[in-house]
């Protein structure tokens, strides 16, 4: 049974990171922005979880889990920002929040 | 066996990503999104870890890509991008410069990264529940327990943010 | 009274720190006052303020006459003791040191006095002469807005005074130095809201900046070029080390360069000594600023500009004879010097119409002589002048106080005449200090005056001598000029209310009268009392007396009584012809030699020329062009560069949220960029 190299999944981790981070840029719906940061997240996770097999150590799975725990709080508040900001504008461009600037 | 697996997965999760950035429709990016997580998840499984696997798919997959369609179905918001690009200069150079990541991320995945792979063997009990609940309850406790207040406070927050403060006025 | 001699500048800082701690709280009072408003007893405030004014003055005034006592007693205490030890030193002085002023590394200075008898000489003018003053100002400064102000000022003089001479380094001599500078400033722009006084304060401090600047380079090279017997630096500024025969002998053998020649360190020093000289003792070149001086009130002027501050750089000398011994010509030099101010400004008292002008000029002349006598190598006759002149000059200087004070405030001659009857006792008094400047016999003028031409005339300074005379004669001209313009013949200014002062000014005057008709006994010829008192301090083997000579003194006082006669008989004459505005009737006969007189030899116009008005102009473009367009550029165009890029700056500050992302998104690249490319 051929075992798939810990470059291969720090590769498709990259490319999801991108991805996410093209989405971030990219997008102005704030909840697809939001969901583009969760893809960022969750590529980091996918990175951990590798490094944690490559070093034969519970610690980055450990660390993974944390991530996700944080991601959650991290959801509930920004999405709760977000219905906040929509009541307040009536909108989730996030363009269109752009009062504090120079 | 494994190589196909991956492959396929890898695939399904690059597709799923680009999916959920280019979808037009904020509901389907949530749906590509959670494709991808799932994808995701299986490679945890080829990773050996089936336990973060299972969390995956509940906690992200279930729990908060719910939230996230609960969301976008309250607001109504599903529709995407309305009105013109104010700052039109903005989607080149991002494309641009998340080439230039994933060049530097490439980059560093094959010559940054000297790893040597420990032996299957050696990761092949790391990830069980039992192994890391016994980790997590010793050498981790305090930051667990810092996770669990900071869930708290951002359900106190939540709870805050959301609450109509008109209303509020109007009962004093 | 060694254990107490810290007491001596003590107590008139005492007195300084009292009359400060009272004018404070006396101004906050008057501002609560001024608050409350009470204007009901207006006219009995004014009598209290007047008997509170006089309150500062006394405070002043017993301290320093508690340090008169004390040095007194430190005195007497000295003349207890042996002059001469038995290995042959001198037995009659002290050096105490009461901690250690500042150390840095190899350089340390101690503060601390040493009394001898030159210093307790000078500590007994300073504070006797200082006492009177100090009495005689509480009348006259009585219906001055600031008498408080005043007396802080003079009894910090007094206390800066006495640490010029007490001092036993150079460096406490440098403090006392500056501090009577100060208080010299302070004291001349004492009435700040007239249109001269801060002038001609601001050009003293100047001037004496120059000198300063010697005295600063004199101890620089002291310091550093002072051997040990073993040729090891030495290291101090201690009179009793640097100053020690086997120490300043050494500073002949070191060579130093400047401006191309070569000096022995003696020299060098010597001649930057003499820098500090001529600024402080108003010495040519740098005379210029005594007679401005005058804008002070006049006890300021009897007491730092005629009794004691100028005659510091005379006491300078006589403390470092030992370096001065060792470059001749450089003493040639200084004493050249020394006669030339005393001619010069004999001549220039003649031209001058403002009764204190005329003192000031006197002042300048007389000082020309002690720097002279001590530059010849007549340290004794200097140091005699220098005494018999601080009595006469202050009576002479107070006198005038009492003319002004009693005038309506008014100082011109050629208005003034026939004072004699509404003021007789200061007509006396200062006819008597009149006699002892000219040097008439038997006043104290006369001994002193003469200790120093006959001095000169024993040495092969002949020349010197017939400058000194000539420059006498010209001395009983003035003062003749001057008594007869203000006391004889008849008022010319009617409108003016002649009156004698009060008692409280007369008596000091009287006091310093007796002064200057015995002060001549401290060192007659055949006593020599004062010779026989220094000879240890100028490490004389034994006491050489100058010569009387019965001739020459008679043509002196010939000479004198003739000239004095002459300016006496000349201006009874034209006392007509006197007239406020016009020119002195000598001006017939001089014509434009007399209007040089009346210019000052145009000292002052070239000084204008050739320093101020060339610095005035350098200043100018520093100030309009330098300052404000090349530094005001600097810091404007600096706020401007910052200005316009923050407005460019501003243009990322654009609200957009993915745009801020994209920063981030840089920062990101390029930290990882960093990490490809290691």
């Amino acid at each position: 049974m051929s075992e798939i190299s810990t470059n291969a999944y720090v590769l498709v981790s990259a490319i999801l990171f991108t991805i996410g981070v093209i989405g971030v840029m990219t997008r102005r719906n704030a909840i697809i922005m939001f969901m583009s940061v969760e893809l960022m997240l969750n590529s980091a996770n996918l990175a951990l979880i590798a490094f944690s097999r490559a070093k034969a150590s519970t610690d980055g799975q450990i660390i993974t889990f944390f991530v996700i725990a944080v991601a959650a709080a991290e959801v509930a508040v920004g999405l709760a920002l977000l219905v906040s900001i929509f009541r307040a504008k009536r909108t989730t461009n996030v363009d269109d929040v752009s009062t504090l600037k120079g | 066996m494994e190589t196909v697996i991956f492959i396929t997965t890898a695939i399904v999760a690059v597709g799923a990503a680009l999916g959920m950035v280019l979808s037009s429709n904020a509901v389907h990016s949530a749906l590509f999104l959670i494709l991808n997580f799932c994808a995701v998840a299986v490679m945890y499984l080829l990773l050996r870890a089936p336990f973060m696997a299972a969390v995956q798919v509940t906690v992200y997959a279930g729990a908060i890509m719910v939230l996230f369609l609960f969301v976008i179905m309250l607001l109504g918001a599903e529709k995407a991008d309305l009105g013109s690009e104010p700052i039109g200069w903005q989607k080149p150079v991002g494309v641009l410069l998340g080439a230039v990541l994933l060049a530097e991320g490439i980059y560093v995945a094959y010559k940054g990264i000297k790893l040597v792979d420990a032996p299957i063997t050696a990761a092949l009990g790391i990830g069980q529940p039992t192994t890391l609940s016994a980790v997590l309850f010793s050498k981790y406790l305090l930051p667990f327990e810092v996770i669990s207040i900071l869930l708290l406070v951002a359900i106190v927050g939540t709870v805050v943010l959301t609450r109509r403060t008109v209303k509020l006025k109007e009962a004093e | 009274m060694q254990d107490f001699i810290w007491l001596v500048p003590l107590l008139p800082l005492l007195g300084v720190i009292i009359n400060t701690i009272r004018g404070t709280l006396a101004v906050r009072q008057r501002h609560t006052a001024a608050h409350v408003g009470d204007h009901g007893h207006a006219d009995h405030g004014h009598h209290d303020h007047h008997n509170a004014a006089r309150i500062p003055g006394w405070i002043a005034s017993a301290m320093v006459i508690g340090a008169f006592v004390l040095t007194l007693a430190t005195f007497f205490s000295l003349l207890g003791q042996p002059a001469r030890t038995a290995a042959g030193e001198n037995g009659r002085f002290f050096d105490v040191t009461y901690w250690s002023w500042m150390a840095v590394g190899n350089f340390s200075v101690p503060f601390g006095f040493l009394i001898d008898q030159l210093s307790i000489v000078m500590m007994l003018l300073v504070t006797g002469v200082g006492s009177l003053i100090h009495i005689y100002a509480i009348g006259y400064m009585s219906h001055d807005q600031r008498p408080t102000r005043f007396f802080v000022y003079l009894n910090l003089f007094i206390v800066a005074m006495l640490m010029l001479v007490m001092g036993n380094n150079f460096l406490m001599l440098f403090l006392g130095w500056e501090g009577v500078g100060l208080c010299s400033f302070l004291l001349i722009g004492f009435w700040f809201e007239q249109r001269d006084p801060p002038w001609a304060s601001t050009k003293a401090f100047v001037v004496n900046r120059i000198g300063d600047f010697g005295l600063l380079m004199a101890m620089f090279a002291i310091w550093t070029l002072t051997r040990d017997v073993q040729g090891n630096p030495l290291h101090s500024l201690m009179f009793r080390e640097v100053l020690a025969e086997q120490h300043v002998q050494t500073l002949q053998f070191t060579q130093t360069a400047f401006l191309g020649s070569q000096y022995t360190a003696a020299g060098a020093i010597a001649l930057m000594l003499l820098l500090g000289v001529t600024g402080k003792s108003a010495q040519i070149p740098l005379f210029v600023w005594l007679p401005d001086a005058m804008a002070g009130p006049t006890p300021v002027s009897a007491l730092i500009h005629a009794a004691t501050m100028v005659t510091a750089g005379v006491y300078l000398i006589i403390r470092t004879h030992a370096i001065f011994q060792l470059s001749p010509s450089v003493m040639n030099f200084a004493a050249g010097l020394g006669a030339a101010t005393a001619f010069v400004a004999a001549t220039i008292a003649i031209g001058q119409y403002d009764i204190k002008k005329v003192l000031a000029f006197s002042t300048v002349s007389q000082l020309g002589y002690m720097v002279a006598a001590v530059a010849m190598g007549g340290y004794v006759a200097g140091l005699f002048h220098l005494l018999t002149h601080g009595i006469f000059k202050a009576l002479l200087f107070l006198g005038s106080g009492a003319v002004i004070h009693g005038f309506g405030d008014e100082q011109d001659m050629r208005k003034m005449g026939g004072l004699k009857s509404k003021m007789p006792r200061t007509f006396w008094t200062y006819l008597i200090g009149t006699l002892a400047l000219a040097g008439i016999f038997p006043l104290a003028g006369f001994w002193s005056k003469d200790e120093i031409i006959g001095y000169a005339y024993d040495n092969d300074h002949r020349l010197l001598a017939v400058v000194l005379i000539i420059s006498s004669m010209l001395t009983a001209f003035y003062m003749a000029r001057q008594v007869t313009m203000v006391f004889l013949g008849e008022q010319r200014d009617t409108s003016i209310h002649a009156h004698e002062s009060a008692p409280i000014m007369i008596w000091p005057l009287i006091l310093l009268a007796i002064g200057a008709v015995v002060a001549g006994l401290i060192n007659l010829p055949g006593l020599h009392s004062l010779e026989t008192w220094l000879a240890p301090v100028l490490n004389e083997p034994v006491a050489e007396p100058a010569e009387f000579h019965l001739g020459l003194a008679g043509l002196t006082l010939v000479l004198a009584l003739a000239s004095g006669w002459l300016g006496y008989y000349y201006y009874s004459r034209n006392a007509r012809r006197i007239k406020a505005n016009e020119r002195d009737p000598l001006y017939r006969w001089g014509g434009d030699f007399y209007t040089i007189l009346e210019d000052k030899w145009g000292f002052d116009s070239a000084y204008d020329l050739a320093i101020v008005k060339p610095y005035k102009a350098i200043a100018g473009f520093a100030n309009r062009i330098f300052d404000a367009r090349i530094i005001d550029g600097i810091v404007n165009g600096a706020g401007w560069v910052v200005n316009q890029a923050s407005r460019g700056l501003r243009v990322l500050q654009s609200g957009y949220v993915r745009s801020y992302a994209l920063m981030f998104l840089i920062g990101v690249i390029a930290v990882l960029g960093y990490f490809v490319l290691r």
